[in-house]
């Protein structure tokens, strides 16, 4: 299937494989009871419909509902926000943020009056600020709300009959990366430590993503939410290309960096034959290549 | 009526696009004249107050040429590099290097010791405030003036949060020698602070804090000494190429520019890389 096809035939092969499920308005689909997604579209931050590029959604429990990722803008929390409300009047209880980057935290102002609890990783918190005036100017944020409830290591929330389990990351993708597993259904959100089709962002530290990749492939899970791109029930598989990307741009740079090679010449020429099919290699790549060639000359 | 509108529209697009067309054709000549001496009144007042009005050549970029990625991945840390001849009857005295539209435009200034050995690349890591250009003016013994210069799409490089991930302790240098010991990168652990950073945590503005100069030796005698400012990048970090193994011992020693505290470190050999 190409990866640029419209989505739903991806929620619509969802649909066919699970005993219960609905289609709802926003591309949003009920991947199994209770736990319903909308998939991000595939393009750049720069380009039209840029607040929809993070996969987003919620699960529902007996007395409670946990929104997970808002999208990249008010409107898209919004949006999200009003499709939960046509398929269940409980109350929202949590916002999770699986990380910083705004596609996944701008639509939070939407839930800003639901009583909910903020949740993210202990360090969400100071991201969040850091990030505020660069939300402000480039994305033209007017409310951007962090965390009130702050995940060290592991948290357990219960939405009644039903438990999350959240996990807080050393330094990956960025450092404050934050999963969720449904335990009821062993679905995985695995928030930016899992890209498919579009190449992964680095923002943290490869050689972390890396150790959080190998920690991930022996997990147990039926179901695989990424941050972007498309849905997975085979984690290590869907871990493969993103795995096999970064340990190339790791190995490519170390030796650019024994060989004296510059930053320079490496940002046009380091790991070019991973890009096979990636999706804007050209928008990430070379920052990539940046922020490998800086974590690596300190080894 | 939305049929014939929307013709109108598009045959108006049309018209714009082809008169944009001309436009570009009448201005190709001017613009591909700025391209290749790039001015702006920030240099006017740059080059009047470091070169008054000496005369400056532009055009020989064999003897010097400045690179940076027209779109830089990163506008807090945007590779600068100058390549060198080793032209002996125009040996290189000393090179400032400019960003025009940065805060403080003067990013670094190297001082080449005479008779040392032919230094054939430095690369450096900048931030980079709003589109401008980068500039590298060589002065020669004799006293000639070479500019070469690009232009670079950034923003926000000097205000950018310092790193999430940074770390380590204040001060310590890393000594990076290429296999063929002709290159040596040296990383200096240092927030590098430029004065337009806030602090996430208090959000007060940073003070600037940052390397205010280095001397580098090689086999005990001064290679280059380094003027630096608030444009280096976290972490400064520069790769000197030689025409040959730079001889060992190489000490480098870097000021601070608040605590005056001086950060040194030698490398006794540099055939370590080749030996791994």
């Amino acid at each position: 299937m190409p990866i640029t096809a419209p989505l739903w035939p991806i929620t619509g092969w969802l649909l066919l494989n699970d005993v219960a499920s609905a289609e709802l308005p926003f591309n949003l689909a009920q991947l199994t009871p209770g736990v319903f997604v909308h998939l991000g579209q595939q393009v750049s931050p720069e380009a039209a419909g840029h607040d929809d590029i993070a996969n987003t959604g919620f699960i529902v429990g007996k007395t409670c509902i946990a929104v997970i990722d808002t999208g990249g803008s008010v409107d898209v929390g919004r949006a999200l926000r009003a499709a939960i409300r046509q398929h269940s009047a409980l109350p929202i209880c949590y916002v999770i943020n699986t990380h910083v980057h705004f596609d996944h935290v701008l639509g939070n102002a939407a839930f800003a009056d639901d009583h909910v609890s903020f949740v993210g990783s202990a360090t969400l918190a100071t991201e969040m600020k850091r990030s505020e005036s660069f939300f402000f100017q480039n994305y033209g944020a007017r409310r951007v709300i962090g965390p009130d409830r702050l995940v060290e290591k592991d948290l357990t929330l219960d939405l009644g009959g039903r438990r999350l389990s959240l996990k807080a990351w050393a330094t990956a993708h960025t450092d404050c990366d934050l999963t969720v597993v449904d335990e009821k259904t062993g679905t995985l959100w695995a928030g930016d430590l899992l890209f498919r089709e579009r190449l992964p962002a680095l923002d943290g530290s490869a050689k972390g993503w890396l150790a959080a990749i190998a920690d991930l492939e022996s997990w147990h899970v039926k179901l695989t939410v990424p941050g972007h791109g498309t849905l997975s029930r085979d984690l290590p598989a869907a871990l493969a290309p993103e795995q096999h990307y970064l340990q190339a741009l790791v190995d490519s740079i170390r030796m650019d960096l024994k060989k004296g090679v510059s930053l320079q010449s490496a940002l046009g020429e380091a790991a070019n034959t991973e890009r096979g099919t990636w999706l804007l290699w050209d928008e990430v790549h070379p920052r990539n290549v940046a922020r490998v060639y800086q974590e690596l000359e300190w080894e | 009526m939305t049929e014939s509108s929307s013709v109108v529209v598009a045959s108006h697009s049309a018209a714009r696009r082809v008169l944009a067309a001309l436009l570009i054709v009448l201005t190709a000549n001017v613009a591909a004249a700025q391209d290749s001496q790039p001015s702006s009144s920030a240099w006017q007042f740059l080059k009047d107050k470091y070169y008054g009005d000496h005369t400056m050549g532009v055009v020989d970029e064999q003897f010097m040429s400045v690179e940076a990625p027209a779109n830089t991945p990163d506008a807090a840390a945007t590779p600068v590099t100058l390549h060198f001849a080793n032209d002996p009857t125009r040996a290189i005295k000393r090179v400032r290097v400019f960003i025009d539209n940065n805060p403080s435009p003067l990013a670094a200034t190297f001082e080449f010791t005479a008779g040392a050995v032919p230094i054939t690349a430095i690369d450096m890591r900048v931030r980079v405030d709003r589109f401008t250009s980068v500039r590298a003016v060589a002065e020669t013994a004799g006293g000639d003036l070479e500019m070469r210069s690009t232009w670079v799409k950034a923003a926000g490089g000097c205000s950018a949060p310092p790193a999430a991930t940074g770390s380590g302790a204040l001060g310590e240098i890393r000594f990076r020698p290429s296999m063929d010991a002709k290159s040596l990168q040296v990383s200096i652990r240092h927030p590098n602070s430029s004065g337009f950073q806030i602090d996430p945590r208090t959000n007060a503005p940073i003070p600037a804090h940052y390397i205010s100069s280095l001397t580098l030796q090689a086999g005990g005698k001064p290679v280059l000494s380094a003027d630096l400012g608030i444009s280096i990048s976290e972490n400064p970090t520069l790769r000197i190429a030689t025409d040959r193994a730079l001889p060992t011992p190489v000490m480098i020693d870097a000021v601070d520019s608040e605590t005056h505290a001086h950060y040194s470190a030698t490398m006794a050999d540099n055939r370590v890389a080749a030996a791994q």
